[in-house]
């Protein structure tokens, strides 16, 4: 019933982070993500280790959080370490250079999912969508709907805390009326999920609906006025000190 | 000026939910429409701002009959249902950024924008987080920002609390002078104040236009001036109670509720200012909020959700299924009714609360604000329960449903049931009441009887609250 908080979700904020600007930030999670898949284990992933340290740190992102993000994947990783550990074919066995990989390769995704986070931790979500737009915004004269795809991106992140609402109004609504959610086997505990889908599904589509009555009443027709300024000199020194550091991972 | 001819309009193609109206607004007047629920004023609404076109008449504004989004504002009653963006300053932005405007005269009316509704401190919050009340003022200031020529309030205050009507009449008041038109759809009579024209509406015609309402009219609409306080004799020891025992629950760090304890037996109004905590109390006294310490008691045993009727603040976040009946017949089933004996207590409970049969069918979601208020509440009554929470359940109701939902609520402490009732409106509940709690800041300020809590306005000082009219410590009562 309480709030529940989803890792990643933006919490405003002053950290030196938040006032970063977000096309920076997007920015500096792209050269990131390229430097954690490129660079070379084990010393270049220790610099990339390093930058995510300072990406915590002035993001005020607690390493837990990191830990939380992954958890929905865990089982995959883990499937995916021992399969790469385990030889099956040839000569069955256990192969430790396999093993290796497979770590190093879930290190990658951990450092991206970490830089991803204290990014979303730190960004309101139309700030993003104004970010996505104004790097997209090349792409206008090839005929590219850049104004469309950034208020896409925007609502989409939008929906996420809105569905989490839903599912917790519903469940809300029936266990007020006598439902019993938490209780009983398995199966019982699956069928009363099924009984929440489904309102689910129309409830959301109820305020999708409304949200476009919604934008419509407000004149929305795809095309909106930038809100984004010149970027402030900060900006420029952490794209600079970024964009090093990403060279200097992948290079060593 | 807004100019409607012969407007007629129907959702199904068959009946006309606004029928034949013609009617014009001035810059600079405030209109009020006013009618019962289920009238057509929304419809009415809707088609001013010409995102509903008329299947029959025109419309045009300032002579234009295209774009007239951008002439025209529109406010709805819930603000949820408005908010487009996650941060305020953005949500504010929305508006004037579709309408080609530079960078710098978009943040201009931001600024501009918030100032008018005094929400500057609100600017980098998150939408989702603040009260219904500031959630107002922000829709508001997102259609301010547009820089209309008029603006449709659609029960815009309807939610809302004494303080925070005031508000927003203020900020109305100033577009007015500002010679901004203003259409505004109302239940109550506090609406009246000031305005220009009144218009009164009835099944999709605009049956009366004036200045000032002839009495007849206005009992029906608002209802008559409500009986003077009478004892209603604590309901006996035979009815049930319902009581939070020591009840402390927090939010991460806020405390929403302190150490609460309250016992009530008959009906118990629970008041308080927006923030106060009322609504975690009536999730808790209703079992489907877990306190941190203390209890929820039914007759002495803990609360097992279900077994207190709730009703929602927000009827449509209560409704779920997809056909009114089923809807109402979801907590009998639950209950483990078999099917027919549970399809009768809902049709029995929609008789009580006044739900057409013809709206068995429908979806619950697709119905006018008082029709659905009705049917959630009907969803309630309808499990039988030995007690009931009312989360504001008059909010949105015209005065014929209101008295009718008071007399409900009188039958139902008749027959033993033990009713909290949470509202912003005590002097419509104080009469029926047995007693009323004050609560401040997650804290019981005060818990009395109902002939106290009519004659000392202290007590809704101490709790925060403007107090009611009707309360005033030189009437004296006569017992």
């Amino acid at each position: 019933m309480r709030s529940v908080a989803i890792p990643g979700a933006y919490v405003p904020g002053t950290t030196p982070a938040h006032r970063l600007d977000a096309r920076t930030k997007l920015v500096l999670l792209f050269a990131a993500t390229l430097a954690s898949f490129v660079a070379s284990a084990p010393w270049g992933l220790v610099v990339v280790a390093a930058g995510l340290m300072v990406a915590l740190a002035v993001s005020g992102t607690s390493p837990a959080t990191v830990l939380l993000g992954l958890r929905p994947a865990a089982v995959i990783l883990l499937v995916s370490v021992l399969s790469n550990a385990i030889v099956l074919v040839g000569q069955p066995g256990f192969s430790p250079e396999g093993l290796t990989r497979g770590v190093v390769v879930v290190c990658r995704i951990a450092l991206v999912v970490g830089f991803a986070l204290s990014l979303s931790a730190t960004t309101a979500p139309p700030a993003l969508a104004d970010a996505i737009a104004a790097l997209l915004a090349p792409l206008r004269r090839l005929g590219v709907p850049v104004g469309g795809i950034a208020m896409s991106s925007s609502i989409a992140l939008r929906f996420i805390p809105l569905t989490v609402e839903e599912v917790e109004r519903i469940r809300c609504a029936q266990r007020a009326r006598g439902a019993r959610l938490d209780e009983g086997g398995l199966a019982a505990r699956l069928r009363s999920w099924a009984q929440v889908l489904v309102p689910l599904v129309a409830g959301l589509f109820r305020r999708a609906d409304e949200l476009s009555l919604a934008m419509v009443d407000r004149c929305y027709t795809g095309d909106q006025t930038s809100l984004m300024g010149p970027l402030a000199p900060r900006d420029w020194l952490a794209l600079l000190g970024g964009v090093l550091w990403a060279l200097t991972a992948m290079l060593l | 000026m807004i100019e409607l001819r012969n407007a007629s309009y129907s959702y199904d193609g068959s009946r006309l939910v606004v029928d034949r109206v013609s009617l014009s607004l001035a810059p600079g007047e405030r209109v009020v429409l006013l009618g019962l629920n289920g009238s057509g004023k929304s419809t009415l609404g809707r088609l001013l701002n010409g995102s509903l076109r008329p299947s029959e008449g025109s419309l045009s504004v300032d002579g234009e009959s295209h774009d007239l989004a951008r002439l025209v504002g529109y406010v709805r009653q819930d603000p949820r249902n408005q908010i487009v963006s996650a941060v305020v300053s953005d949500e504010v932005a929305f508006g004037p950024r579709n309408l080609g405007l530079s960078r710098e005269e978009v943040l201009g009316r931001v600024d501009e924008a918030l100032a008018a509704c005094g929400i500057e401190g609100l600017r980098e919050r998150m939408t989702s987080e603040l009260s219904g009340g500031q959630q107002q003022l922000v829709s508001l200031a997102g259609v301010l920002a547009m820089h209309p020529r008029y603006v449709v309030l659609d029960e815009a205050s309807s939610m809302l609390d004494r303080g925070m009507r005031r508000r927003v009449a203020g900020v109305v008041e100033s577009l007015v002078a500002r010679g901004v038109g203003v259409i505004e759809i109302a239940h109550s009579a506090e609406a009246l104040s000031g305005a220009s024209r009144i218009l009164v509406m009835d099944e999709g015609r605009l049956v009366w236009e004036g200045e000032e309402l002839p009495t007849g009219l206005a009992e029906r609409l608002f209802g008559r001036p409500g009986p003077v306080p009478t004892s209603q004799g604590a309901a006996d020891a035979s009815a049930h109670s319902l009581e939070a025992r020591c009840v402390t629950l927090a939010y991460d760090e806020l405390v929403a509720l302190d150490d609460v304890s309250l016992a009530s037996r008959g009906l118990t109004l629970l008041v308080g200012a927006s923030g106060s905590g009322k609504t975690t109390l009536a999730k808790v006294m209703a079992g489907v909020l877990r306190p941190d310490a203390g209890a929820a008691l039914l007759d002495g045993s803990a609360v097992r959700a279900g077994s207190v009727g709730l009703a929602f603040q927000r009827s449509e976040d209560q409704l779920f299924c997809d056909t009114v009946l089923e809807d109402i017949a979801f907590g009998p089933r639950a209950a483990g009714l078999p099917d027919d004996a549970a399809l009768a207590s809902a049709r029995e409970a929609a008789r009580m609360l006044g739900v057409d049969e013809g709206l068995f069918e429908r979806s619950p979601l697709a119905l006018s604000g008082g029709q659905m208020r009705r049917v959630a509440l009907a969803g309630v009554v309808s499990g039988s329960p030995a007690a009931y929470v009312l989360d504001e359940p008059t909010a949105g109701l015209d005065a014929p449903s209101r008295l009718q939902l008071r007399t409900l609520v009188r039958g139902l402490v008749h027959e033993g049931a033990s009713v909290l009732v949470i509202t912003h409106d005590p002097e419509e509940w104080l009469p029926l009441a047995d007693s009323v709690a004050f609560l401040r800041g997650g804290r019981v300020t005060a818990l009395v009887r109902a002939r106290e809590a009519a004659v000392r306005p202290d007590l809704y000082r101490d709790a925060g609250l403007e107090p009611p009219l009707i309360v005033s410590p030189a009437e004296v009562r006569h017992a």
